[in-house]
């Protein structure tokens, strides 16, 4: 029987430090490693989680009833141009984002990026049979879609990989911003002159290399790092 | 069961629909009533219990649904609920739809049996019920036939009184006027939070006869001289913290109504009170404090004023403007209110459940009671006080890391005279 020479309340035998006042329980005369049972157990427990089963067969009932009919009207109906396909590729775009929310929730971050981009260049691809013109798909739509994801993909990759803090996110995010506007003007130009010339894109880019320039100072001097915490913090 | 006898739906009571409002990924209004038996618990046996014991309540082998306006229960017919070992952590938030839809959990750990549930079910009266109910039935199935039934042991051969699924409020929800609510701004405790999962528990158990004496030093109840040595624990730790300007300390403490209006209900039926000082009118002595909450309980416990309460927290619902607006929206208001107004009213919870009674063939087989507040709403610390023959258990269940409010309550108990064994749950910090 040991009582907290702090606090004066007796203790439980498995106990080494006072429950209250973290005092460590030190008894001379009984100094053997003490194995006694504890009050409490020691294994955590997990909140059992809620299957979204219903609702993603739900949302996937709408989608695809949504998609069937406009297919059935489009063929059956009103049968001028294939303006269905817009639907359904709206649906098929919608489908797929709604993967990993309700369907499976353990689907990585980054295949769940691939996958909206194809199925965002799978509804440009039909939107391009849909009005018989495919060169602006394979010269513009395509690239660009190739593009955002490849630089969504590095984002996220940079921001669970390496060291994540306000500033660290925001120099990654102004990085990808030049870089998405770069790499826009460079794809635009090139498919309406057949030639790149930064213009618009540059003066963002500078903009985002300041700040950029900024970022990384104030990381790599701690000094600077803890008073802009000091005086920002909230 | 044939068709058409039961009751296939219940409305929530009159407290029960601000519980479900308040959930949140990380809070759900459970509280926990655990018994510790004195020889080990057989998980099989037990088991075979809970199946036998939960379908005599109607209202605790239910489910929550959502209708348009309201919120209600449903029957639950759906396996369950399975006994499972004891956690570090209880008073885990309750997910509607998980744990096939149960809203009540029982957990073994040696010799504790733990019976977890959401506040929208019922009250601790009614939880009791069910977890006396649930050792009678699982103590006769070891053999001991000579326990009978009678207070917390209900009959689980007899079909349901229709008093005990009853809302008890709304039959006593009849006064004239209706007082208004309080609503002041109180002292909260400052605290480092501990992460989603975490529930830091202090038991003190002590004599009932020691706590009784002290009490009686000051001309007090055992509740009234609790209630002083926390708003006594609040005062100090706001006076040591570094504050910009003092606030009162109040307590929220749950009346059980069925002391004042006869009611059988098993759901809740309890209100609340605040007794408090404000330290702002000057520096209280502890006998002034115990004076204090002392008058303040025989001023506002009684009928009458109770009556008031009732009625004023039935108005909002009996209203037909408020009864057609959607749930959602109702949803959003409650929560709103709730932390803006009824969440920053006191400082603390307390409970007290009194001396727990059990048949007498039922009392050389239990050791004590332990009832848990569980999770705070918001970061603080809450307590349950009950007491078993000459055990009296105060358990204190909180969500951050320091425990300065305990350590000063439990000081001030020792220092009293009080001898005082502390249990916890609490990490072993090695600095």
């Amino acid at each position: 029987m040991s009582y907290c020479v702090n606090c004066g309340v007796e203790l439980d035998p498995s106990a080494k430090n006072c429950p209250l006042c973290n005092t460590p329980v030190i008894n001379p005369s009984d100094l053997k490693t003490r194995q006694q049972p504890t009050p409490f157990p020691k294994e955590k427990g997990q909140v059992e989680t809620v299957k979204r089963k219903d609702l993603g067969i739900l949302l996937s009932t709408v989608v695809l009833a949504t998609a069937v009919t406009c297919g059935i009207l489009n063929a059956f109906v009103f049968q001028g141009t294939l303006w269905s396909l817009a639907v359904i590729g709206v649906c098929v775009i919608l489908w797929v984002i709604m993967i990993p929310v309700v369907i499976y929730t353990k689907q990585s971050i980054y295949v769940s990026l691939l996958f909206d981009g194809a199925a965002v260049m799978v509804y440009l691809y039909m939107i391009a049979y849909m009005i018989q013109r495919d060169d602006w798909f394979y010269g513009l739509g395509m690239p660009i879609v190739l593009w955002v994801i490849f630089l969504s993909e590095c984002f996220v990759l940079c921001v669970r990989k390496l060291p994540r803090s306000f500033l660290t996110v925001a120099l990654y995010l102004f990085t990808a911003l030049a870089l998405l506007c770069l790499g826009l003007e460079f794809l635009i130009d090139l498919y309406l002159d057949g030639q790149a010339a930064f213009q618009w894109s540059a003066i963002v880019a500078t903009v985002c290399v300041i700040v950029d320039i900024a970022i990384i100072t104030l990381l790599s001097r701690r000094r600077l790092r803890n008073e802009v915490r000091r005086r920002l913090h909230f | 069961m044939e068709k058409g006898v039961r009751r296939d739906w219940y409305k929530l009571d009159l407290s029960a629909i601000v519980y479900p409002t308040l959930q949140r990924r990380d809070f759900s209004s459970v509280y926990r009533l655990s018994v510790l038996l004195k020889e080990e618990i057989d998980p099989r046996v037990l088991q075979q219990a809970v199946d036998m014991t939960l379908p005599r309540f109607p209202t605790y082998k239910a489910a929550i649904r959502k209708g348009l306006f309201w919120r209600y229960l449903e029957p639950n017919n759906r396996p369950g609920p399975f006994v499972q070992e004891d956690v570090k952590n209880p008073c885990q938030p309750m997910y509607f739809k998980a744990n096939n839809r149960y809203l009540v959990k029982v957990y073994y750990y040696r010799n504790r049996i733990a019976l977890e549930a959401h506040h929208s079910l019922g009250d601790g009266t009614g939880g009791m019920c069910v977890l006396q109910t649930l050792v009678a039935v699982y103590l006769r199935l070891l053999g001991h036939e000579e326990i009978e039934n009678g207070g917390f042991v209900l009959d689980i051969g007899r079909e349901p009184d229709p008093e005990e699924l009853e809302d008890a409020y709304m039959r006593y929800a009849n006064a004239k006027v209706r007082p208004p609510r309080p609503g002041e701004k109180t002292y909260r405790v400052r605290g480092t939070k501990e992460p989603f999962y975490t529930l830091n528990i202090i038991d003190g158990i002590m004599s009932v006869s020691q706590v009784m004496a002290v009490a009686k030093k000051y001309n007090a109840t055992i509740t009234e001289y609790l209630n002083a040595v926390l708003l006594y624990a609040l005062l100090t730790k706001q006076e040591k913290d570094w504050h910009l300007r003092l606030r009162p300390v109040k307590i929220a403490m749950p009346v059980n109504l069925r002391r004042f209006f006869p009611s059988k209900t098993l759901r809740n039926f309890i209100t609340m009170i605040y007794p408090g000082v404000d330290p702002r009118l000057g520096d209280y002595t502890f006998e002034e404090i115990v004076t204090q909450v002392h008058n303040y309980m025989r001023y506002y416990l009684n009928e009458k004023f109770l009556r008031g309460d009732i009625t004023t927290n039935a108005a909002t619902q009996k209203n037909p403007l408020i009864r057609v607006v959607p749930l959602f929206i109702k949803d959003f208001v409650v929560r709103m209110f709730y932390t803006k107004v009824q969440d920053k009213n006191s400082s603390a919870g307390l409970t007290n459940m009194g001396a727990i009674k059990v048949p007498e063939g039922m009392k050389p087989y239990i050791e004590r009671f332990d009832i848990y507040m569980g999770q705070p709403f918001s970061s603080r610390t809450n307590c349950a006080i009950v007491s078993f023959d000459d055990i009296l258990t105060i358990n204190f269940a909180s969500s951050i890391i320091e425990a300065d409010v305990e350590r000063y309550f439990f000081r001030k108990l020792v220092s009293d005279g009080i001898h005082v064994k502390i249990e916890s749950n609490r990490e072993i910090t090695e600095e």
